[in-house]
């Protein structure tokens, strides 16, 4: 991570209310595993002249922020009220079935050929196309187990629709 | 663009708006919120732009955001000069080229059109489209918008969001120039105090105090913030908002900031809303190179900027003080309060935090002033509220209603009721921190106290609907998950006391809990409210308090009867279709076993758990089919018809003694107990056989001279061929049940005698009463009562029925009556009151009738029956009714209207419902249910007379087959538990060998309907209709199972 | 600052305290004992621990007293059977969230946790043992880190980062999963921010923070000059 970068987007937001969040969010968005290494975070905190205690706080404190390589895909399904009552429940299960991935505390969210990670939001705030799936920043609904299958075969198979 | 800095400019600005959005020529929007989006909307829109540029048409092409109906997305608006606004709905790219060609001829296109608006009220000013095309209903007869008032909403769906100047066009920040000339900040402050606005966030402080607080202030340096952390799952309000019209927010917050004297604004914004993000940040460039934001606002002098921070994924933030520890680059934990925020906020400065709907409403009241604001809801709650509809409700979307308007309102009209008939439950309100309102309460005005006052929080505005496939334990167990991963740990009460709420509640949805754990529960839920630190640990136990306190049955369900009705909780349901068979058939094993070939073990595994399959795969009424989960791809698994053929192939085979004497051997060793059951029917039937398998000496006492019951002696032949039935019952009687016909229980064998003789006694004698009506002319010859009708025929008596015949009743005795009537050469009209999809009989015998020759009339009741002089039916004369309010049932109730018709007919059937014959009750002694029904213990299902129990008709009310046969199968285990003391049931269940996996490839099939007599042949006699499946079609059906019984590995 | 003298009733006692004083500094003023557990004299009060909670006439929730301030004719009530309740299920929750086993326990005796229990008459636990697996960590020369002891108070984080000014430890995750940490959740012994300067041990009410080379019941702390030096500092914003 080129230490530039991180110079440059501190500069811009310095100082400003809720510069830690954005510095954070953009350091991550340039990394292309869309993390934040230990050194990354040790370096904002030096820069930005907080002790490194307070910005590993923050980074763990917030869901946005990920402290582990995510995986090249990402599948983000949504579990507020609206799809929770249209069985967004069993679709994370199943989706998390087929790719091998396991729903415990100290699991990895991501599949073990690093290919896709497996996250939840609390809600999307698109209710009327429950139940909502996010993959790859594009938003899907009304999604159901064989739509999510096909999706997801889609992404693997590199055709990106 | 121009930097405003006097009036003329402002005026220029506003014509080039106006030219933009009523442009002298056609002009078309898509609208391009993210549910429109998502539905779509960006490749219409790229259509439309391409066939415009391609066919060189003048129509100006727009993107505008979201009108409200979620549902109906994506929606297009078409507005010709002069003409009103057209709103066409579901729009697909297919459409564009008819919808342009329209256009250009100045038409409309009819079959896209969902409503025509003729003028809007933008609050800040008015716009008048025109009036034209009568036929097409106005956007306030519309059922979703009716009673709607939009005052936050004023131009989501109207304007472009990214166009500074069509925002302008509609009166924008005219309120702003207003009050930066007028100079009296105190006095705005005061007109915000009078309107009573309070805060829409959830908490309702009122604004106007919080604003006089800070303005008070004489610190340098103040704050303004918007709070646009919508994380209330359920809730999208705040994001229609913004992406539908960024600029009402913008000009709500330099109105604040002018009057509290703040000098700098920030909108902290969820990172899930990316394009109200991206909008809001197009906006607020657009503001600064418009000169309305930044240095010398609108020319007046005055500074402020507004800046944008993203949310990082915590929902906490939403709270204020964890807001401000966010912006201040901490972990965002709340913070004890007082200081209150506006004496020591963001950064120890003067801050004061609103909603985002709050800012929606500044504007408007400037313009119109405080009381008209007040003119729109409640005495103590001012105004109107946007709530997000969602769940199982038929309109979902966003509506903007006044203050104090009932939930019915909401769920029903706007919403127009549960999808696919289902029955609304209930309604969570306010998230994670609101409460579950049953629906006998939804006569509840929707505000700030009457929710507090429930139990519930009308919150941000979240209203999501369940239905009776949502189980309220999994809801309540759901919302404390939410809570529990989004606590932020800092105090006891949430962090640990959240943690064992959680823990409590999975035992629940897993059937393990005990009665001790309501009680600790309750206690925990009460002690995390009043001892947390912030809302969110304050009001997370609101949806468990609730739902413990409205919906305690489903509670207790699980744990005493180990079943969750709704078929949700994975422990306590083997698949959705056995959850929902009241005898909980395995039907996956059955279909399986069918499938592998052994049809011995599949009929056996069928008549273990059902004695009466052949009656029931041809009657029962299938709730089995509306849980399938084979449904989300196709239709569901016949399996009504799959487990009659199992049935009716062994009959017609030589293996029939064979197999039926393999289950009489199952029967215990004989237990020396006697039971008596009073009524052969299919209650008594099935708690005989199960009774009798248990080894226990039954003997079934029937007051007719069969078997059957409602079986035998009201179903008509041509839906249930009697010889099947007795064939049937043979099994029962080989089990060593003793008949005694010809008996009354309770008049020729009195209770008592029953006591002495035996240790235990069912009582299933059904409801053979017709239901009362008051109808003028039923003394008159030519009117029967359905049961007496359809007894007779089944008896093969003589009966004088008349040519035209009407039938009064929607319930499967109307319908059989109406069959049955026309194999007899007559004609049939059934008179209902209601509409066809409310009506109760089974829908394939409804529209077999009318295949047969039946006519419906819909929403007629009896008026009167008219006869000749001499005692004959000659007329029937209905009042025609509508509809009007919901019932408890969901429906809505029958008013009658004015108008009277007459059809002459010579014959009325009454079938208008079944009770439990009174005279017999009350001679019984036995304490009545006010249903007028037995009362009984609901998990023992012992009356009130020890020893004596009951199920069936007796005990529900008028039912059907299966229900009835249910009580009759738990009746047998209830019993033998009591008599014997142990729990033996589970013995009588022998295990089966089959494939234990899940199809990889179901078969791709569509349903299999089984064959029938052609309708003209019917009608000639009393020949059995549903001929059934082929074994090939039974065979694929199986192969359409996805055997939901199989669990993954591992557990849930 | 105004030393404004106003009078709020305690109890039923009318007690005098001067603007700008806690509810609890006025109790204690007093002598009246109110229950605290976060608390500690000189650290910013974060109101965190829930025991303090005190009924305020006129107000419809409960307040904790360490962090509201006392205003003139208040009326407050800090003993009732509601709050005793209340407190003791905070002591239950905090003894069933993680694994606090007296008898093998260094601070068994010199526990403030303890303390609390027998004061508020805990005398059994109604909810269901979480036995976390939380690790001990012992790469500090001089000190030692036990999770499984830990009450989440956040005393030593407040006193590192206002008193020392070291700022070592911090609260990482949310809810459930708070875990007090050291610079970037590394083992203490590797955390080069830390001065050694063990306040952080001596303000620890439990066996969560503690020296080497004590055993069983041995463990005893006083963090009164701690306070005293912060008040003198100043140290609280």
């Amino acid at each position: 991570m080129e230490a530039a970068f991180i110079d440059q987007v501190i500069a811009s937001r310095n100082g400003r209310p809720g510069a830690l969040l954005a510095i954070l969010e953009a350091v991550q968005n340039r990394h292309p595993q869309k993390y934040l290494p230990e050194a990354t975070l040790r370096y904002i905190a030096t820069a930005m002249k907080i002790p490194p205690a307070r910005i590993y706080s923050v980074a763990t404190f917030y869901a946005l922020f990920n402290l582990k390589p995510q995986g090249e895909h990402t599948i983000c399904i949504c579990r507020g009220t609206a799809c929770h009552t249209r069985g967004s429940r069993s679709l994370l299960e199943s989706v998390r079935l087929d790719l091998g991935i396991g729903g415990g505390e100290d699991e990895s969210p991501t599949s073990p050929d690093g290919k896709f990670t497996i996250r939840t939001v609390a809600c999307f705030g698109q209710c009327a196309l429950a139940p909502v799936v996010e993959l790859d920043h594009r938003i899907c609904g009304h999604v159901n187990e064989r739509t999510l299958t096909r999706e997801v075969a889609a992404i693997a198979e590199g055709h990106d629709r | 663009m121009t930097r405003i800095l006097d009036i003329n400019a402002f005026s220029e600005v506003r014509e080039r708006g106006l030219a933009k959005l009523v442009p002298a020529r056609a002009r078309i929007a898509v609208g391009m919120g993210t549910c429109g989006r998502g539905n779509g909307a960006e490749g219409l829109y790229h259509a439309f732009a391409e066939q415009i540029d391609r066919g060189g048409a003048d129509v100006s092409l727009a993107s505008v955001g979201c009108l409200g109906p979620c549902s109906e997305e994506p929606l297009v608006s078409v507005r010709l000069p002069g003409r009103p606004l057209v709103i066409l709905h579901r729009v697909q790219s297919s459409d564009v080229t008819r919808i342009l060609h329209d256009v250009a001829t100045g038409n409309v296109t009819p079959d896209l059109a969902y409503c025509k608006i003729e003028e809007w009220d933008h609050i800040t000013s008015h716009i008048k489209y025109g009036a034209a095309w009568p036929e097409l209903r106005n956007w306030d007869e519309v059922p979703f918008f009716r009673g709607q008032k939009k005052i936050v909403t004023r131009n989501c769906g109207f304007v472009d969001p990214d166009d500074l100047e069509e925002y302008m066009a509609v009166g924008g920040y005219q309120a702003l120039y207003k009050v930066l000339i007028e100079g009296h900040p105190e006095a705005v402050i005061e007109q915000i105090k009078a309107s009573k606005l309070r805060g829409r966030g959830g908490a309702g402080y009122l604004t106007g105090n919080k604003w006089e607080f800070l303005s008070k202030n004489k610190a340098s340096q103040k704050y303004i913030i918007c709070n646009a952390d919508e994380g209330d799952p359920g809730a999208y309000m705040n994001r229609n908002e913004i992406e539908s019209d960024p600029h009402s927010l913008i000009e709500g917050m330099i109105i604040g900031a002018y009057v509290m004297g703040a000098t700098e604004g920030i909108v902290y914004v969820r990172a899930e809303y990316p394009l109200a993000v991206h909008r809001l940040e197009r906006a607020i460039e657009q503001a600064r190179e418009y000169g309305i934001l930044g240095e010398n606002i609108l020319g007046r002098g005055f500074q402020f900027d507004i800046s944008m921070v993203e949310g990082a994924g915590a929902f906490v933030c939403g709270e204020e003080t964890a807001l401000i520890a966010s912006l201040e680059g901490m972990a965002g934990r709340p913070r004890p309060r007082p200081p209150f925020p506006a004496q020591k906020g963001l950064w120890g400065k003067p801050t004061n935090i609103n909603n985002v709907e709050t800012w929606y409403n500044i504007a408007p009241i400037v313009t119109k002033g405080a009381a008209w604001f007040t003119e729109t809801g409640s005495t103590k709650s001012a105004g109107t509220k946007v709530f997000s509809l969602v769940g199982k409700v038929t309109n979902s979307g966003l509506v903007e209603l006044p203050l104090g308007t009932p939930l019915k309102t909401l769920v029903y009209d706007i919403g127009e009721g549960g999808i696919a008939g289902k029955a609304i439950k209930a309604v969570q309100t306010g998230g994670p921190s609101g409460g579950c309102i049953p629906h006998e309460m939804f006569d509840t005005t929707v505000d700030y106290e009457s929710l507090a006052q429930i139990g519930s929080i009308m919150g941000s505005g979240g209203m999501v609907v369940m239905d009776e496939d949502n189980c309220m334990v999994d809801v309540a167990r759901f919302f404390i998950e939410f809570t529990h991963s989004e606590s932020c740990g800092k105090c006891v009460p949430c962090r640990v006391g959240l943690d064992k709420a959680l823990k409590i509640l999975n035992s629940f949805t897993q059937g393990v809990a005990t009665h001790e754990h309501f009680e600790v529960l309750e206690d925990l839920g009460r002690m995390i409210r009043d001892c947390s630190l912030c809302g969110l640990g304050q009001s997370a136990p609101n949806p468990v308090l609730t739902a413990l306190r409205h919906f305690r049955h489903e509670f207790e369900d699980h744990i005493v009867a180990r079943r969750c009705r709704a078929g949700v909780c994975e422990e306590l349901v083997l698949s959705p279709c056995e959850n929902s068979c009241p005898l909980h058939m395995n039907i996956p094993r059955f279909l399986q076993l069918y499938k592998e070939g052994k049809l011995d073990e599949a009929y056996e595994s069928v008549v273990i758990d059902n004695p009466l399959p052949a009656s029931t795969g041809r009657v029962c009424q299938h709730p089995c089919d509306n849980r399938c989960r084979r449904q989300t791809l196709d239709e569901a698994v016949n399996m009504r018809d799959v487990h009659r053929l199992i049935a009716d192939s062994v009959f017609a085979s030589d293996r029939y003694e064979e197999l039926n004497a393999r289950v009489v051997a199952r029967r215990f060793q004989p237990s020396g107990r006697k039971i008596a059951v009073a009524g052969a029917g299919p209650a008594g039937l099935t708690a005989a056989y199960y009774l009798a398998m248990l080894g226990h000496d039954v003997t079934v006492y029937e007051s007719k001279a069969e078997a059957g019951g409602m079986l035998r002696y009201v179903l008509p032949e041509y839906r249930l061929p009697k010889d099947v039935l007795r064939k049937e019952i043979q099994l029962i009687e080989r089990m060593g049940v003793k008949f005694v016909f010809d008996t009354r229980v309770g008049f020729d064998l009195p209770l008592h005698e029953l006591d002495d003789r035996y240790d235990a006694v069912f009582l299933s004698f059904g409801t053979w009463k017709e239901s009362w009506v008051y109808l003028a002319g039923t003394e008159l010859k030519g009117v029967w009562p359905a049961l007496p009708f359809l007894e007779a025929v089944a008896r093969q008596e003589e009966i004088l029925l008349g040519r035209k015949v009407a039938i009064i009743g929607g319930g499967n005795a109307a319908i059989d009556s109406a069959r049955t009537a026309l194999r007899m050469g007559a004609e049939a009209l059934i008179v209902y009151r209601r509409e066809r999809k409310d009506m109760p009989a089974i829908e394939e015998e409804t529209l077999a009738a009318e295949d047969e020759g039946a006519k419906i009339l819909f929403l007629a009741a009896p008026h009167r029956i008219i006869g000749t002089p001499d005692g004959h039916v000659k007329a029937l004369e209905v009042v025609k009714t509508k509809l009007g309010e919901y019932d408890s049932s969901g429906r809505r109730k029958p008013v009658p209207t004015g108008e009277i018709q007459r059809y002459e007919c010579d014959s009325v059937i009454l079938a208008v419902g079944e009770a439990v014959d009174m005279d017999l009750l009350q001679a019984s002694g036995l304490k009545i249910s006010e249903q007028k029904t037995i009362e009984i213990d609901r998990y023992s299902m012992e009356t009130s007379r020890p020893r004596f129990f009951a199920g069936g008709d007796v005990v529900s009310g008028a039912s059907n087959l299966s229900n009835a046969m249910g009580y009759g199968k738990k009746a047998a285990r209830n019993i033998d538990e009591r008599l014997m003391g142990v729990r033996r049931w589970a013995k009588l269940f022998p295990e089966f060998e089959y494939a234990q996996e899940a199809p990889v490839q179901p078969s791709e099939s569509r349903r299999h309907h089984p064959s029938q007599l052609p309708a003209h042949e019917r009608v000639k006699g009393v020949e059995e209709v549903v001929i059934g499946l082929t074994p090939e079609e039974a065979h694929e059906e199986a192969c359409r199972c996805l055997r939901c019984d199989v669990k993954a590995v591992g557990g849930r | 600052m105004a030393q404004k003298k106003i009078s709020i009733r305690i109890d039923g006692e009318l007690v005098g305290a001067t603007e700008g004083m806690t509810i609890l500094e006025a109790a204690e003023g007093a002598g009246k004992e109110i229950p605290t557990l976060c608390h500690m004299d000189g650290l910013t009060a974060v109101g965190a621990c829930r025991l303090c909670v005190v009924e305020v006439a006129g107000i419809g929730r409960l307040l904790p007293a360490c962090t509201t301030p006392a205003q003139d004719g208040m009326s407050v009530t800090t003993v009732s059977a509601q709050l005793t309740r209340y407190r003791r299920m905070v002591i239950e929750l905090l003894l069933v969230e993680r694994n606090h086993v007296c008898s093998v326990c260094v601070s068994n005796g010199h526990c403030e946790l303890q303390s609390l229990a027998k004061s508020l008459g805990v005398s059994s636990v109604r909810y269901p043992y979480n036995y976390p697996r939380l690790p001990v960590d012992l790469s500090h020369t001089r000190f030692v880190l036990d999770h499984n002891r830990c009450v989440l108070c956040t005393r030593c984080v407040r006193v590192c980062a206002e008193v020392e000014g070291a700022h070592v430890w911090e609260v990482t995750n949310r809810g459930i999963k708070c875990r007090i940490t050291s610079e970037m959740n590394q083992p203490w012994g590797s955390a080069s921010s830390c001065t050694n300067c063990g306040k952080c041990v001596q303000s620890c009410p439990t066996g969560a923070l503690i020296e080497k080379g004590f055993a069983v019941e041995e463990m005893t702390k006083r963090h009164e000059n701690i306070s005293a030096l912060a008040l003198a500092k100043g140290a609280r914003p």
